[in-house]
């Protein structure tokens, strides 16, 4: 068998398409991680209801999307949505739309979590001093919980960046759909891959460093 | 206006949707069974008491935790094959790719589950003879199984879903047939909403059996 050569040269040439992939990578995951917060607000809020009706539709959400995998949210987003709403969707929007409503129903999860892992100790306290429930909420129980939630919240952000891959499979010009261009321009799919799995690795393990410091300063609190 | 629902092609569409459900059934058991037995091995060198074991055991999980899933299968398929000198066919490609990613992650089941057996257990077994390796095996890893039981279900369910990635590469599991109906037959809403409805009466079962383990072990607890 010949050796082969490597060369990372041929693919560090297409270098300024690789960082466009990246800027793609980090746009669609910033904007699904704010409207998934958001969106995990509403649900979470659904999910702790007192009136079953919007209990059982928070959990049917939440449900519905821990049990079909992600990749079909984004074929579904894209081909399907347009069908019911008639609307035009482009790549872009259809990946935001997917990796947003997927990562309500997590979030929504860990702001539950956090939450009724508080005990009920503390809202009779906060009802005795005279607190409403609102108050009570949002003096008492979510500055405890918010404590609790930052690694699950840290790891399903993570989940986020990883499953941002999957709107390549839409041509979306994220980091792996510009990297299968390269690949393709290149004939170099060895190193273009391993370069790819080497920026999401580095990437990935910069942030967790990133996040175990900040958990730490804030257990210290 | 308003788009009709057409049933009749969803009943047109499941003989093939069933073929897909069984490759879907077939990746999933083999990458949950390579990838449970390797998990061990992997996690006896993350406990291991000699530090470049446990840096290779680090090393491997972080690895395959920090990539996303779909750049590893896309690079066990077309970069793997340059470095070993051989085509791998798709399904292999797939097995072998999401098998080291579920490896890394029971990985991580195992060592959390031998390092919740009090160190007592440890003492006690010793102090009536037992060895290390054997109090290992006879005390410590059944607990642990036992243990880890909710949290290895939860594996298979990410197993379960992320095996639709390998559509693709072409393997012709569920997802892939639903790609190919839903651009031959120009009805996505039909055939996309019930690939995402086949998915979810697969795997909701495993997170209800896993959720209700959970609760059986706190009530005893």
């Amino acid at each position: 068998m010949q050796q082969y050569e490597w060369d990372f040269g041929a693919v560090l040439a297409y270098w300024p398409m690789l960082l466009q992939g990246l800027w793609g990578t980090v746009a669609i995951s910033v904007l699904a991680i704010i409207l998934g917060i958001l969106g995990g607000g509403l649900v979470a809020t659904l999910r702790m209801s007192r009136h079953t009706p919007l209990r059982v539709v928070g959990t049917i959400y939440v449900e519905f999307y821990r049990n079909t995998p992600g990749i079909v949210h984004f074929f579904w987003v894209y081909y399907a949505l347009p069908v019911v709403a008639n609307v035009n969707l482009g790549p872009l929007e259809a990946a935001i739309i997917a990796l947003a409503t997927q990562s309500s129903a997590f979030y929504a999860e860990v702001l539950r979590g956090g939450i009724q892992s508080i005990g009920k100790g503390q809202w009779e306290g906060a009802t005795a001093l005279g607190m409403s429930h609102t108050e009570a909420l949002r003096r008492i129980i979510v500055p405890q919980a918010a404590r609790r939630m930052v690694a699950p919240f840290v790891e399903r952000s993570f989940e986020i960046i990883k499953t941002s891959s999957l709107a390549s499979t839409l041509a979306y010009g994220e980091l792996l759909y510009q990297g299968m261009q390269v690949a393709s321009i290149t004939y170099r799919p060895l190193e273009t891959y391993t370069l790819l799995a080497l920026i999401y690795f580095l990437l990935l393990y910069l942030l967790s460093s990133l996040a175990k410091l900040a958990e730490d300063r804030l257990q210290e609190v | 206006m308003g788009y009709q629902f057409d049933f009749s092609m969803v009943i047109k569409i499941l003989p093939v949707l069933w073929r897909g459900v069984i490759v879907t059934v077939e990746l999933t058991v083999a990458c949950l069974a390579v990838g449970l037995i390797l998990g061990f091995f992997v996690a006896l060198l993350r406990v291991s008491p000699a530090a470049p074991l446990r840096f290779v055991g680090r090393a491997f999980v972080e690895i395959f935790r920090n990539i996303p899933a779909l750049i590893q299968l896309i690079w066990f398929f077309y970069a793997f094959p340059i470095v070993i000198g051989a085509q791998l066919s798709p399904f292999v490609a797939a097995v072998l790719g999401i098998s080291l990613n579920t490896a890394a992650f029971s990985a991580e089941i195992y060592r959390s589950g031998i390092q919740s057996i009090e160190r007592g257990q440890w003492e006690g077994a010793m102090a009536i003879g037992m060895s290390r390796a054997a109090t290992f095996r006879r005390v410590v890893l059944p607990q642990v199984f036992r243990r880890m039981l909710p949290a290895f279900t939860n594996r298979a369910v990410e197993v379960a879903k992320v095996t639709s990635l390998a559509s693709v590469l072409s393997v012709h599991e569920l997802m892939y047939q639903g790609r190919v109906l839903s651009s031959t037959f120009y009805r996505p809403l039909e055939i996309l909403t019930t690939v995402g409805l086949v998915y979810l009466v697969m795997i909701y079962p495993m997170t209800w059996a896993s959720a209700a383990m959970e609760r059986r072990m706190r009530r005893r607890a």
